[in-house]
Protein backbone atom coordinates (compact mmCIF):
# COMPACT_ATOMS: atom_id res chain seq x y z
CA UNK A 1 0.00 0.00 0.00
CA UNK A 2 2.59 2.26 0.89
CA UNK A 3 4.04 1.42 -2.94
CA UNK A 4 0.58 2.58 -3.97
CA UNK A 5 0.89 6.36 -2.31
CA UNK A 6 4.48 6.35 -3.18
CA UNK A 7 4.20 6.17 -6.69
CA UNK A 8 0.95 8.27 -6.64
CA UNK A 9 2.95 11.06 -5.06
CA UNK A 10 5.81 10.79 -8.04
CA UNK A 11 2.71 11.20 -10.42
CA UNK A 12 1.71 14.43 -8.61
CA UNK A 13 5.50 15.35 -7.90
CA UNK A 14 5.88 14.97 -11.85
CA UNK A 15 8.83 12.48 -11.23
CA UNK A 16 7.24 9.78 -13.50
CA UNK A 17 7.11 12.51 -16.57
CA UNK A 18 10.52 13.51 -16.81
CA UNK A 19 11.55 15.17 -20.00
CA UNK A 20 14.24 12.18 -20.98
CA UNK A 21 11.23 9.53 -20.03
CA UNK A 22 8.61 11.31 -22.39
CA UNK A 23 11.02 12.34 -25.11
CA UNK A 24 11.42 8.26 -25.10
CA UNK A 25 7.27 7.60 -25.01
CA UNK A 26 8.25 5.56 -21.68
CA UNK A 27 5.67 6.20 -18.92
CA UNK A 28 6.00 2.93 -16.53
CA UNK A 29 2.95 3.90 -14.10
CA UNK A 30 1.00 0.78 -13.82
CA UNK A 31 -2.69 1.99 -15.02
CA UNK A 32 -4.50 0.24 -12.49
CA UNK A 33 -2.38 2.04 -9.98
CA UNK A 34 -3.86 5.46 -11.67
CA UNK A 35 -7.90 3.93 -11.99
CA UNK A 36 -7.88 3.06 -8.24
CA UNK A 37 -5.81 6.65 -7.44
CA UNK A 38 -8.97 8.07 -9.49
CA UNK A 39 -11.27 6.15 -7.81
CA UNK A 40 -10.09 7.00 -4.22
CA UNK A 41 -9.69 11.05 -4.81
CA UNK A 42 -13.10 11.37 -6.86
CA UNK A 43 -14.61 9.78 -3.95
CA UNK A 44 -12.97 11.59 -1.32
CA UNK A 45 -14.57 14.69 -3.11
CA UNK A 46 -17.54 12.67 -3.38
CA UNK A 47 -17.93 12.56 0.43
CA UNK A 48 -18.12 16.59 0.43
CA UNK A 49 -19.88 17.27 -2.18
CA UNK A 50 -22.33 14.62 -1.19
CA UNK A 51 -22.28 15.92 2.17
CA UNK A 52 -25.33 18.47 1.48
CA UNK A 53 -27.51 16.74 0.43
CA UNK A 54 -27.41 14.73 4.08
CA UNK A 55 -27.76 17.88 5.49
CA UNK A 56 -30.88 19.35 4.21
CA UNK A 57 -33.84 20.48 6.67
CA UNK A 58 -36.33 18.17 4.22
CA UNK A 59 -35.46 15.15 2.17
CA UNK A 60 -32.19 14.40 3.76
CA UNK A 61 -30.86 12.22 1.73
CA UNK A 62 -28.13 9.30 2.49
CA UNK A 63 -28.43 7.54 -0.97
CA UNK A 64 -27.77 11.16 -2.69
CA UNK A 65 -23.75 11.08 -0.67
CA UNK A 66 -23.13 7.51 -1.62
CA UNK A 67 -24.19 8.01 -5.47
CA UNK A 68 -21.96 11.13 -5.37
CA UNK A 69 -19.01 9.08 -3.97
CA UNK A 70 -19.24 7.10 -6.85
CA UNK A 71 -20.37 9.37 -9.36
CA UNK A 72 -17.48 12.23 -9.16
CA UNK A 73 -14.75 9.79 -9.99
CA UNK A 74 -16.91 7.63 -12.76
CA UNK A 75 -17.45 11.39 -14.31
CA UNK A 76 -13.64 11.69 -15.09
CA UNK A 77 -13.47 7.59 -15.98
CA UNK A 78 -16.20 7.06 -17.93
CA UNK A 79 -15.16 10.70 -19.93
CA UNK A 80 -11.47 9.21 -20.77
CA UNK A 81 -13.77 5.65 -21.91
CA UNK A 82 -15.74 7.06 -24.33
CA UNK A 83 -12.91 10.17 -25.48
CA UNK A 84 -10.09 8.02 -25.55
CA UNK A 85 -10.36 6.38 -28.84
CA UNK A 86 -10.61 10.24 -30.12
CA UNK A 87 -7.48 11.72 -28.17
CA UNK A 88 -4.94 8.86 -29.31
CA UNK A 89 -5.90 9.74 -32.77
CA UNK A 90 -5.22 13.15 -32.57
CA UNK A 91 -2.02 12.68 -30.89
CA UNK A 92 -0.77 10.08 -33.07
CA UNK A 93 -2.24 12.30 -36.25
CA UNK A 94 0.51 14.66 -34.69
CA UNK A 95 3.40 11.83 -34.77
CA UNK A 96 3.05 11.54 -30.89
CA UNK A 97 5.52 9.94 -29.38
CA UNK A 98 3.89 8.13 -26.81
CA UNK A 99 2.31 4.47 -28.37
CA UNK A 100 -1.08 3.88 -27.11
CA UNK A 101 -0.42 2.40 -23.70
CA UNK A 102 1.17 5.52 -22.53
CA UNK A 103 -0.64 7.76 -24.16
CA UNK A 104 -3.51 6.49 -21.78
CA UNK A 105 -1.21 6.45 -19.03
CA UNK A 106 -0.36 10.34 -19.44
CA UNK A 107 -4.33 10.76 -19.41
CA UNK A 108 -4.54 8.97 -16.81
CA UNK A 109 -2.04 10.89 -14.94
CA UNK A 110 -3.51 14.26 -16.07
CA UNK A 111 -6.96 12.74 -14.40
CA UNK A 112 -4.79 11.76 -11.35
CA UNK A 113 -3.57 15.31 -10.91
CA UNK A 114 -6.78 16.88 -11.58
CA UNK A 115 -8.59 14.94 -8.89
CA UNK A 116 -5.84 15.34 -5.80
CA UNK A 117 -6.28 19.08 -6.71
CA UNK A 118 -10.16 18.69 -6.17
CA UNK A 119 -9.75 16.08 -3.37
CA UNK A 120 -7.61 18.75 -1.66
CA UNK A 121 -10.44 21.46 -1.62
CA UNK A 122 -12.89 18.96 -0.40
CA UNK A 123 -12.16 20.24 3.25
CA UNK A 124 -13.33 24.15 2.13
CA UNK A 125 -16.60 22.07 0.19
CA UNK A 126 -17.44 20.53 3.38
CA UNK A 127 -17.03 23.55 5.32
CA UNK A 128 -19.11 25.81 2.81
CA UNK A 129 -21.43 22.88 3.21
CA UNK A 130 -22.26 23.17 7.09
CA UNK A 131 -22.92 26.47 6.84
CA UNK A 132 -24.26 26.82 3.38
CA UNK A 133 -28.47 26.30 2.86
CA UNK A 134 -27.92 27.85 -0.59
CA UNK A 135 -28.67 25.30 -3.17
CA UNK A 136 -27.09 27.48 -6.53
CA UNK A 137 -24.48 29.16 -4.23
CA UNK A 138 -23.13 24.99 -3.40
CA UNK A 139 -23.31 24.32 -7.42
CA UNK A 140 -21.36 27.63 -8.40
CA UNK A 141 -19.04 26.54 -5.57
CA UNK A 142 -18.83 22.89 -7.31
CA UNK A 143 -18.17 23.96 -10.75
CA UNK A 144 -15.53 27.03 -9.75
CA UNK A 145 -13.86 23.72 -7.62
CA UNK A 146 -13.93 21.50 -10.71
CA UNK A 147 -12.82 24.25 -13.18
CA UNK A 148 -9.75 25.20 -10.88
CA UNK A 149 -8.49 21.62 -10.55
CA UNK A 150 -9.30 21.14 -14.43
CA UNK A 151 -7.28 23.78 -15.45
CA UNK A 152 -4.44 22.41 -12.81
CA UNK A 153 -5.00 19.30 -14.65
CA UNK A 154 -4.64 20.65 -17.68
CA UNK A 155 -1.68 22.53 -16.99
CA UNK A 156 0.08 19.02 -15.91
CA UNK A 157 -1.03 17.48 -19.37
CA UNK A 158 0.33 20.37 -21.08
CA UNK A 159 3.93 20.42 -19.56
CA UNK A 160 3.90 16.52 -20.33
CA UNK A 161 3.13 17.32 -23.95
CA UNK A 162 5.52 19.71 -24.35
CA UNK A 163 8.24 17.73 -23.93
CA UNK A 164 7.14 14.52 -25.08
CA UNK A 165 6.91 16.90 -28.46
CA UNK A 166 10.25 18.85 -27.66
CA UNK A 167 12.39 16.11 -29.32
CA UNK A 168 15.05 17.32 -31.69
CA UNK A 169 14.15 16.23 -35.11
CA UNK A 170 17.47 14.18 -36.70
CA UNK A 171 17.42 14.78 -40.51
CA UNK A 172 16.80 11.81 -42.47
CA UNK A 173 19.68 9.52 -43.32
CA UNK A 174 18.46 8.46 -46.71
CA UNK A 175 16.54 10.76 -48.02
CA UNK A 176 14.57 9.17 -50.92
CA UNK A 177 14.40 12.48 -52.68
CA UNK A 178 17.24 14.21 -52.86
CA UNK A 179 16.30 17.51 -55.09
CA UNK A 180 17.67 20.55 -52.99
CA UNK A 181 14.43 21.96 -51.62
CA UNK A 182 13.10 18.57 -50.25
CA UNK A 183 16.71 17.99 -48.52
CA UNK A 184 16.34 21.55 -47.45
CA UNK A 185 12.65 20.74 -45.87
CA UNK A 186 14.48 17.38 -43.70
CA UNK A 187 17.16 19.02 -42.02
CA UNK A 188 14.75 22.02 -40.73
CA UNK A 189 13.00 21.37 -37.58
CA UNK A 190 9.96 20.55 -37.58
CA UNK A 191 7.42 23.04 -35.86
CA UNK A 192 7.38 20.62 -33.27
CA UNK A 193 5.69 22.71 -30.21
CA UNK A 194 2.72 23.95 -32.67
CA UNK A 195 1.66 20.04 -33.04
CA UNK A 196 1.60 20.36 -28.84
CA UNK A 197 -0.38 23.03 -28.92
CA UNK A 198 -2.72 21.55 -31.05
CA UNK A 199 -2.72 18.55 -29.90
CA UNK A 200 -3.60 19.91 -26.16
CA UNK A 201 -6.25 22.12 -27.91
CA UNK A 202 -7.66 19.09 -29.32
CA UNK A 203 -8.02 17.10 -25.79
CA UNK A 204 -9.24 20.21 -24.31
CA UNK A 205 -12.22 20.73 -26.45
CA UNK A 206 -12.79 16.93 -26.74
CA UNK A 207 -12.42 15.90 -23.40
CA UNK A 208 -14.27 19.06 -21.99
CA UNK A 209 -17.06 18.93 -23.78
CA UNK A 210 -17.96 15.23 -23.62
CA UNK A 211 -16.95 15.71 -19.43
CA UNK A 212 -19.40 18.80 -19.38
CA UNK A 213 -22.14 16.47 -21.11
CA UNK A 214 -21.46 13.60 -18.95
CA UNK A 215 -21.63 15.70 -15.56
CA UNK A 216 -25.14 16.69 -16.81
CA UNK A 217 -25.97 12.54 -17.63
CA UNK A 218 -24.54 11.86 -14.33
CA UNK A 219 -26.62 14.40 -12.14
CA UNK A 220 -27.62 14.71 -9.94
CA UNK A 221 -24.29 15.36 -7.68
CA UNK A 222 -25.53 17.66 -5.17
CA UNK A 223 -29.26 17.43 -5.25
CA UNK A 224 -31.98 19.45 -5.68
CA UNK A 225 -33.80 20.10 -2.35
CA UNK A 226 -37.52 19.52 -2.87
CA UNK A 227 -36.57 16.56 -5.04
CA UNK A 228 -36.73 13.16 -4.13
CA UNK A 229 -33.52 11.28 -4.63
CA UNK A 230 -32.82 9.97 -7.71
CA UNK A 231 -29.81 7.55 -9.58
CA UNK A 232 -30.25 9.78 -12.65
CA UNK A 233 -32.43 12.44 -13.45
CA UNK A 234 -35.31 11.18 -15.58
CA UNK A 235 -35.77 14.07 -18.16
CA UNK A 236 -33.06 14.41 -20.55
CA UNK A 237 -33.61 17.44 -22.23
CA UNK A 238 -31.14 20.78 -22.05
CA UNK A 239 -27.38 20.61 -21.04
CA UNK A 240 -24.87 21.66 -18.68
CA UNK A 241 -24.01 25.08 -19.96
CA UNK A 242 -27.62 26.04 -19.81
CA UNK A 243 -27.62 25.17 -16.07
CA UNK A 244 -24.64 26.37 -15.40
CA UNK A 245 -25.89 29.72 -16.86
CA UNK A 246 -29.45 29.97 -15.10
CA UNK A 247 -27.70 29.00 -11.47
CA UNK A 248 -25.64 32.82 -12.20
CA UNK A 249 -28.92 34.16 -13.73
CA UNK A 250 -30.72 33.12 -10.11
CA UNK A 251 -27.73 35.02 -8.26
CA UNK A 252 -28.76 38.56 -9.94
CA UNK A 253 -32.28 38.19 -10.48
CA UNK B 1 7.17 34.98 25.80
CA UNK B 2 7.73 38.96 24.31
CA UNK B 3 11.33 37.62 22.89
CA UNK B 4 9.22 34.78 21.45
CA UNK B 5 7.11 37.20 19.47
CA UNK B 6 9.72 39.76 18.62
CA UNK B 7 11.53 36.57 17.12
CA UNK B 8 8.16 35.87 14.74
CA UNK B 9 8.13 39.23 13.77
CA UNK B 10 11.18 39.34 13.07
CA UNK B 11 11.54 35.91 11.93
CA UNK B 12 14.57 35.32 13.40
CA UNK B 13 15.88 32.11 15.45
CA UNK B 14 13.32 29.20 15.38
CA UNK B 15 10.90 31.65 12.91
CA UNK B 16 13.59 32.17 10.50
CA UNK B 17 13.02 32.00 7.05
CA UNK B 18 14.04 28.63 5.89
CA UNK B 19 13.62 25.03 5.48
CA UNK B 20 14.11 23.47 9.13
CA UNK B 21 11.57 22.48 10.60
CA UNK B 22 8.42 23.88 11.33
CA UNK B 23 8.23 25.07 14.78
CA UNK B 24 4.31 24.53 14.57
CA UNK B 25 3.15 23.98 18.34
CA UNK B 26 5.54 27.09 18.97
CA UNK B 27 3.73 28.82 16.22
CA UNK B 28 0.24 27.25 17.92
CA UNK B 29 0.69 28.75 21.09
CA UNK B 30 1.76 31.79 19.72
CA UNK B 31 -1.18 32.55 17.73
CA UNK B 32 -3.66 31.11 20.69
CA UNK B 33 -2.21 33.33 23.43
CA UNK B 34 -2.41 36.54 21.45
CA UNK B 35 -6.08 35.59 19.90
CA UNK B 36 -7.51 34.77 22.87
CA UNK B 37 -5.75 38.24 24.51
CA UNK B 38 -7.55 40.14 21.59
CA UNK B 39 -10.55 38.35 21.53
CA UNK B 40 -11.26 39.03 25.08
CA UNK B 41 -10.98 42.94 25.14
CA UNK B 42 -13.09 42.66 21.03
CA UNK B 43 -16.06 40.33 23.19
CA UNK B 44 -16.24 42.82 26.45
CA UNK B 45 -17.60 45.50 24.32
CA UNK B 46 -21.46 45.03 26.48
CA UNK B 47 -19.16 44.83 30.05
CA UNK B 48 -20.52 40.91 29.87
CA UNK B 49 -17.10 38.19 31.27
CA UNK B 50 -18.84 35.67 29.26
CA UNK B 51 -19.16 37.00 26.07
CA UNK B 52 -15.84 38.08 26.07
CA UNK B 53 -14.69 34.54 26.88
CA UNK B 54 -16.58 33.12 23.64
CA UNK B 55 -14.93 35.85 21.41
CA UNK B 56 -11.41 34.82 23.28
CA UNK B 57 -11.90 31.62 22.06
CA UNK B 58 -13.17 32.00 19.18
CA UNK B 59 -10.44 34.62 17.61
CA UNK B 60 -7.54 31.42 17.70
CA UNK B 61 -10.50 28.89 16.40
CA UNK B 62 -10.90 31.71 13.74
CA UNK B 63 -7.46 31.43 12.45
CA UNK B 64 -6.66 27.96 13.34
CA UNK B 65 -9.76 26.59 11.37
CA UNK B 66 -9.41 28.31 8.49
CA UNK B 67 -5.93 27.74 8.00
CA UNK B 68 -6.41 23.85 8.58
CA UNK B 69 -9.55 24.02 5.93
CA UNK B 70 -7.08 25.39 3.25
CA UNK B 71 -4.08 23.58 4.15
CA UNK B 72 -4.93 20.13 1.88
CA UNK B 73 -5.34 21.94 -1.43
CA UNK B 74 -2.37 24.20 -0.94
CA UNK B 75 -0.13 21.17 0.06
CA UNK B 76 -1.35 19.52 -3.24
CA UNK B 77 -1.23 22.68 -5.62
CA UNK B 78 2.44 23.44 -4.19
CA UNK B 79 2.93 19.55 -5.14
CA UNK B 80 1.43 19.87 -8.62
CA UNK B 81 3.69 22.88 -9.20
CA UNK B 82 7.00 20.54 -8.35
CA UNK B 83 7.61 22.95 -5.53
CA UNK B 84 6.96 19.94 -2.89
CA UNK B 85 10.50 19.96 -2.18
CA UNK B 86 9.93 23.59 -0.73
CA UNK B 87 6.62 22.56 0.90
CA UNK B 88 8.52 22.87 4.37
CA UNK B 89 9.17 26.33 3.81
CA UNK B 90 5.99 27.58 2.36
CA UNK B 91 4.12 26.03 5.47
CA UNK B 92 6.50 28.09 7.88
CA UNK B 93 5.54 31.19 6.13
CA UNK B 94 1.93 30.18 5.59
CA UNK B 95 1.57 29.53 9.87
CA UNK B 96 4.10 32.22 10.52
CA UNK B 97 2.11 34.66 8.64
CA UNK B 98 -1.18 33.60 10.84
CA UNK B 99 0.63 33.73 13.66
CA UNK B 100 1.86 37.42 12.77
CA UNK B 101 -1.99 38.10 12.37
CA UNK B 102 -2.74 37.10 15.58
CA UNK B 103 0.11 38.45 17.21
CA UNK B 104 -0.54 42.49 15.56
CA UNK B 105 -4.12 42.31 16.87
CA UNK B 106 -2.92 41.75 20.48
CA UNK B 107 -0.48 44.91 19.92
CA UNK B 108 -3.77 46.72 18.50
CA UNK B 109 -5.99 45.56 21.93
CA UNK B 110 -5.07 48.72 23.57
CA UNK B 111 -6.75 50.79 20.53
CA UNK B 112 -9.65 48.63 20.49
CA UNK B 113 -10.16 49.13 24.14
CA UNK B 114 -9.98 52.86 23.68
CA UNK B 115 -12.34 52.17 21.22
CA UNK B 116 -14.84 51.15 23.33
CA UNK B 117 -13.94 53.14 26.67
CA UNK B 118 -14.12 56.50 24.15
CA UNK B 119 -17.99 55.23 24.03
CA UNK B 120 -18.35 54.39 19.88
CA UNK B 121 -21.49 52.61 19.78
CA UNK B 122 -22.35 49.03 18.43
CA UNK B 123 -22.12 49.41 14.33
CA UNK B 124 -18.59 51.60 14.90
CA UNK B 125 -17.17 48.75 17.51
CA UNK B 126 -17.69 45.86 14.85
CA UNK B 127 -16.36 48.87 11.73
CA UNK B 128 -13.12 49.07 13.90
CA UNK B 129 -13.06 45.54 14.90
CA UNK B 130 -12.82 45.00 10.83
CA UNK B 131 -10.44 47.78 9.95
CA UNK B 132 -7.72 46.37 12.95
CA UNK B 133 -8.29 42.73 11.47
CA UNK B 134 -7.87 44.29 8.01
CA UNK B 135 -4.57 45.92 9.72
CA UNK B 136 -3.28 42.32 11.03
CA UNK B 137 -4.43 40.54 7.91
CA UNK B 138 -1.64 42.72 6.18
CA UNK B 139 0.81 42.39 9.11
CA UNK B 140 0.37 38.68 7.89
CA UNK B 141 1.26 39.19 4.73
CA UNK B 142 4.35 41.29 5.40
CA UNK B 143 5.84 37.94 7.38
CA UNK B 144 4.24 35.66 4.26
CA UNK B 145 6.31 38.04 2.03
CA UNK B 146 9.84 37.38 3.92
CA UNK B 147 9.47 33.85 4.05
CA UNK B 148 8.03 34.07 0.20
CA UNK B 149 10.90 36.23 -1.27
CA UNK B 150 13.26 33.96 -1.47
CA UNK B 151 11.60 31.28 -2.41
CA UNK B 152 9.85 33.09 -5.32
CA UNK B 153 13.23 34.44 -6.59
CA UNK B 154 14.57 30.62 -6.66
CA UNK B 155 11.53 29.65 -8.68
CA UNK B 156 8.56 32.14 -9.94
CA UNK B 157 6.04 29.25 -9.42
CA UNK B 158 5.75 29.90 -5.51
CA UNK B 159 3.99 33.22 -6.74
CA UNK B 160 1.15 31.34 -8.29
CA UNK B 161 1.33 29.18 -4.65
CA UNK B 162 1.46 32.28 -2.03
CA UNK B 163 -1.58 33.40 -4.05
CA UNK B 164 -3.86 30.59 -4.74
CA UNK B 165 -3.24 30.26 -0.42
CA UNK B 166 -4.09 34.07 -0.21
CA UNK B 167 -7.50 33.99 -2.65
CA UNK B 168 -8.12 30.54 -0.89
CA UNK B 169 -8.03 31.72 2.41
CA UNK B 170 -9.99 35.20 2.33
CA UNK B 171 -12.69 33.47 1.15
CA UNK B 172 -12.78 30.48 3.43
CA UNK B 173 -11.73 33.25 6.45
CA UNK B 174 -14.61 35.60 5.36
CA UNK B 175 -17.26 32.93 6.15
CA UNK B 176 -15.77 31.44 9.24
CA UNK B 177 -15.86 34.61 10.33
CA UNK B 178 -19.60 34.95 9.75
CA UNK B 179 -20.57 31.38 10.99
CA UNK B 180 -18.73 31.91 14.66
CA UNK B 181 -20.44 35.79 15.26
CA UNK B 182 -20.92 37.28 17.38
CA UNK B 183 -17.09 38.06 18.40
CA UNK B 184 -18.28 41.75 19.42
CA UNK B 185 -21.35 40.85 21.01
CA UNK B 186 -24.80 43.26 20.20
CA UNK B 187 -25.47 43.96 24.35
CA UNK B 188 -29.31 43.87 23.70
CA UNK B 189 -29.10 40.08 23.00
CA UNK B 190 -28.11 37.56 25.24
CA UNK B 191 -24.63 36.25 25.42
CA UNK B 192 -23.78 33.23 23.50
CA UNK B 193 -21.45 31.04 21.60
CA UNK B 194 -23.33 31.13 18.13
CA UNK B 195 -25.77 33.31 17.08
CA UNK B 196 -29.16 31.60 16.80
CA UNK B 197 -28.82 31.21 12.35
CA UNK B 198 -25.40 31.53 12.40
CA UNK B 199 -24.86 28.80 9.98
CA UNK B 200 -25.89 30.66 7.12
CA UNK B 201 -23.89 31.95 4.27
CA UNK B 202 -21.65 34.85 4.42
CA UNK B 203 -21.75 35.68 0.45
CA UNK B 204 -25.25 34.45 0.03
CA UNK B 205 -26.43 37.17 2.74
CA UNK B 206 -24.32 39.61 0.97
CA UNK B 207 -25.92 39.26 -2.56
CA UNK B 208 -29.39 39.45 -0.66
CA UNK B 209 -29.04 41.82 2.28
CA UNK B 210 -26.93 44.25 1.32
CA UNK B 211 -26.22 44.59 -2.37
CA UNK B 212 -29.94 43.55 -2.30
CA UNK B 213 -29.87 41.10 -5.58
CA UNK B 214 -31.83 37.72 -4.96
CA UNK B 215 -30.45 34.59 -4.36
Amino acid sequence: MSGFFKTIDEVLRGRRTRKEDLAEGKIDVPIRTLVLAGLLLGGAYGIFMGLFATMRATNASYEQLLATILKVPLLFILTLVVTYPSLYVVSALFDSRLRHGATLRLLLMGVTANLALLAGLGPVTGFFTFSTESYPFMIILNVAFFIVSGLVGLGFLRTALNAVFEVKEEPRENPTDLSESSARESLRPRPKKLASLRVFTFWILIYGCVGAQMGWVLRPFIGTPGLPFELFRSERESNFFEAFFKAIGQLFV
Amino acid sequence: MISEYDGLLRAEGRYAVGRGRVPAAHLAVLLGVAGFLYGTGMGFFGGRPLQALYSGLKVPMLLMISTLVCLPSFFVLNTLLGLRDDFGASLRGVLAAQATVAASLMALLPIIVFIYISGSDYQYAVFFNGVLFAISTLAGQRTLSRHYEPLIRQDSRHNIGRWSWVILYVFVVIQLAWVLRPFVGFPNMSVSFFRAGAWSNAYVVLFRDVLGLGF
